[in-house]
């Protein structure tokens, strides 16, 4: 009876594909989202203005969250971002805080994301905590219909993968300085 | 409207209090992983104030809750204006299950850019990860002791939580442990006492017992699957009408078997059970495995010949004679297990010094107090009375002396197997001071005025028939839930 094990235990694996912006329910405008599958491109300020009214009203499963880090940024390029560590992994009960840089070239090209918390994690660099874009699926071959999101979304799929749910890590609360 | 937009001295200094009702209201979503609520705050508010109308709403303290909107973290004295909060936004929440110290926490805090989360406050540098979370336990000294796993059979150790600590004790479980988990006939022997059975009919008890133990609550840091199945009320039952009824165990097991079998052939599905076997599985065989190896000869525990050697400073389970005659030992625990209302009787032993009551460590009768380990636990209470009062007072001996008291074969089957009489005066004491220590239910209660509250609640809830009723309560031992399912399942649908 010590083993039972629980039952709507879910293995997920660590190649699903990354959630489409073009499933997700358009909230600007239905026209924007029509558009974006149609393949007319969508200028730059309004994909993030869409994304920050996104990341405040909390679409997705709750696990993530992102916003402006300056309200008065008028250019929407630096970003913020959390993910909660997701249950059964050693990531648990933490808070990752991240920063999200969106370069004049998002959202053809992907953003800069790197760790504030400090995390131990395949594909973050122990110094800096800088995101490898080549170790996530999402940056290596980022489509422009992607998004902070799913950018977040995947970093948070990552610590559930087998390689990197158990690996130890630093003390809560260390952020990375530099 | 309401005309005075600011909040009126007069009436109430505590602004906390008045803010909602003087300025404008806005409706926030908050939203953790599992469900969200509206809630309706002042829109000047401080995140202190909403935090303390999410601590209501859900029901956790408000230094367990962690806010995050826009991907920053909202800290108490921050103000939801200042993070831009409007109407219909949607603040994401985090309930942490174990609230951290926050000694170290503010120091670090100055560190911090803004909007750099500094929730998570207590800082371990030197704790190794699964011991820097354990929450307040007591005196529990988990790293002098060897693992001990199993928590539920007859488990006193938390008895230690409530300041009885003494390394008599603590040693004197561990080698009940360790017997009990090397022999699965004693272990049997245990769960067929109606004491035990008694015991984990009582579905809180077992949760404490069990999550009091420290290295379940190792296990389950490791692994929150565990803390969420004991959370679980319907799962807990269920393990344990599995655990009172062994072929329902066996049956569980084959299912089990057969599921994980068929789990193989889902394409992945091998690597998932890997994964959920070195979860879930490894960290409790390897517990497992350290008691193993430490006492190989535990599997020959019962046996007659061991010498009797209590020792004043820590007890040490005498090792069973590997070399005894083969042929007693594994038929005498057989024997024992095969019944436990006949009484073995086995020579008595006289009374030495450090045994004044000349207990014979055989001959204390079947079931629970005929392994070895309650063997010494008696020789224990025998030479230090003030452990047995220390034993007594505990709540959770109350239960079982309730059920002993209750069950009178039980009682006189442990009083007289043996021919000395001072063990039959021990008992006596022992019932005595159960009676003496107060505050329970007389022993000559009758089932129905035991139920008397279930029967209540079933017959609120719509059933009628009270003969039945209390039939159901009986049979479940008073567990409400069970007894519904009994009743309706009785009934032809």
């Amino acid at each position: 009876m010590w083993i039972n094990l629980p039952r709507a235990s879910a293995f997920p694996c660590c190649n699903q594909p990354p959630t489409m912006l073009t499933c997700a329910l358009p909230l600007l405008s239905d026209k924007m989202a029509v558009a974006a599958g149609s393949g007319v491109k969508v200028p730059r300020n309004f994909r993030l203005l869409e994304e920050l009214e996104e990341g405040q009203k909390g679409v997705g499963d709750g696990t993530v969250s992102w916003g402006l880090e300056d309200d008065e940024d008028m250019t929407l390029t630096r970003w913020r971002g959390m993910i909660i560590g997701p249950p059964r992994t050693i990531y648990e009960n933490r808070m990752y805080s991240l920063k999200v840089e969106c370069g004049p070239r998002y959202p053809e090209a992907p953003p800069f994301v790197r760790f504030v918390t400090k995390i131990n994690l395949n594909g973050v660099h122990n110094s800096n905590g800088v995101v490898d874009t080549r170790a996530v699926s999402a940056l290596a071959k980022w489509q422009n219909s992607y998004s902070i999101r799913v950018v977040l979304q995947e970093l948070r799929r990552l610590m559930m993968c087998k390689e990197n749910m158990k690996l130890p890590q630093p003390p809560e609360g260390q952020i990375y300085t530099n | 409207m309401a005309e005075n937009s600011g909040t009126d001295p007069t009436v109430d200094s505590n602004v906390v209090e008045n803010a909602a009702s003087d300025e404008t209201m806005i409706v926030v979503t908050v939203k953790t992983p599992k469900d969200k609520e509206e809630i309706a705050i002042s829109e000047d508010s401080s995140v202190a104030q909403f935090k303390e109308e999410i601590s209501k709403r859900f029901n956790a303290k408000q230094d367990q809750l962690v806010l995050i909107f826009a991907g920053k973290i909202l800290k108490d004295g921050d103000t939801l204006n200042q993070h831009g909060i409007k109407d219909g936004l949607t603040v994401h929440l985090v309930i942490k299950t174990a609230p951290k110290a926050t000694v170290g926490g503010t120091s670090q805090s100055s560190a911090s850019s803004s909007g750099t989360p500094q929730a998570n406050s207590s800082v371990n540098p030197s704790a190794a990860p699964n011991d820097s979370t354990t929450p307040g336990t007591g005196p529990t000294p988990a790293s002098t002791q060897p693992p001990n796993l199993l928590s539920g059979f007859g488990d006193l150790s938390s008895l230690s939580g409530m300041g009885m600590g003494s390394a008599n004790f603590m040693e004197m479980q561990q080698q009940m442990q360790r017997q009990l988990m090397s022999n699965p006939e004693m272990l049997s022997q245990i769960m067929d006492n109606p004491l035990v059975q008694n015991m984990m009919s009582n579905p809180d008890l077992m949760r404490q017992m069990i999550v009091t133990n420290p290295q379940m609550q190792q296990l389950m840091e490791r692994n929150p699957e565990i803390s969420h199945m004991l959370n679980n009320p319907e799962l807990m039952r269920q393990t344990m009408e599995l655990a009172r009824n062994p072929a329902m165990m066996q049956e569980m097991m084959r299912n089990q078997d057969r599921a994980l079998s068929n789990l193989e052939s889902i394409p992945g599905g091998y690597n998932a059970l890997r994964r959920m076997y070195t979860d879930i599985q490894e960290p409790m065989f390897s517990a497992a495995r350290e008691q193993f190896g430490n006492n190989p000869f535990s599997a020959l525990g019962g046996n007659l010949d061991s010498g009797v050697q209590p020792s004043r400073t820590e007890n040490r389970e005498p090792l069973p004679n590997p070399w005894g005659p083969p042929g007693t030992t594994p038929s005498e625990i057989r024997g024992t297990g095969a019944s436990t209302t006949t009484t073995s009787s086995a020579g008595g032993t006289a009374p030495s010094a450090s045994n004044p009551l000349g207990i014979n460590a055989s001959g204390l009768g079947n079931g629970v107090f005929g392994s070895p380990g309650m063997q010494s636990l008696m020789q224990q209470i025998s030479e230090n009375p003030q452990l047995m009062q220390n034993m007594l007072s505990a709540p959770y001996m109350r239960s079982m002396m309730q059920s002993l008291a209750q069950n009178p074969d039980l009682a006189s089957q442990v009083c007289t197997t043996s021919a000395l009489s001072a063990q039959q005066q021990l008992m006596q004491q022992m019932l005595q001071m159960f009676a003496g220590g107060g505050g329970g239910s007389s022993s000559t209660v009758t089932p129905e005025v035991r139920f008397q509250q279930q029967l209540d609640q079933l017959s609120a809830m719509g059933f009628i028939n009270r003969e039945a009723n209390l039939q159901a309560l009986i049979a479940t031992g008073g567990d409400i839930n069970a007894a519904i399912e009994r009743l309706l399942g009785s009934q032809p649908s």
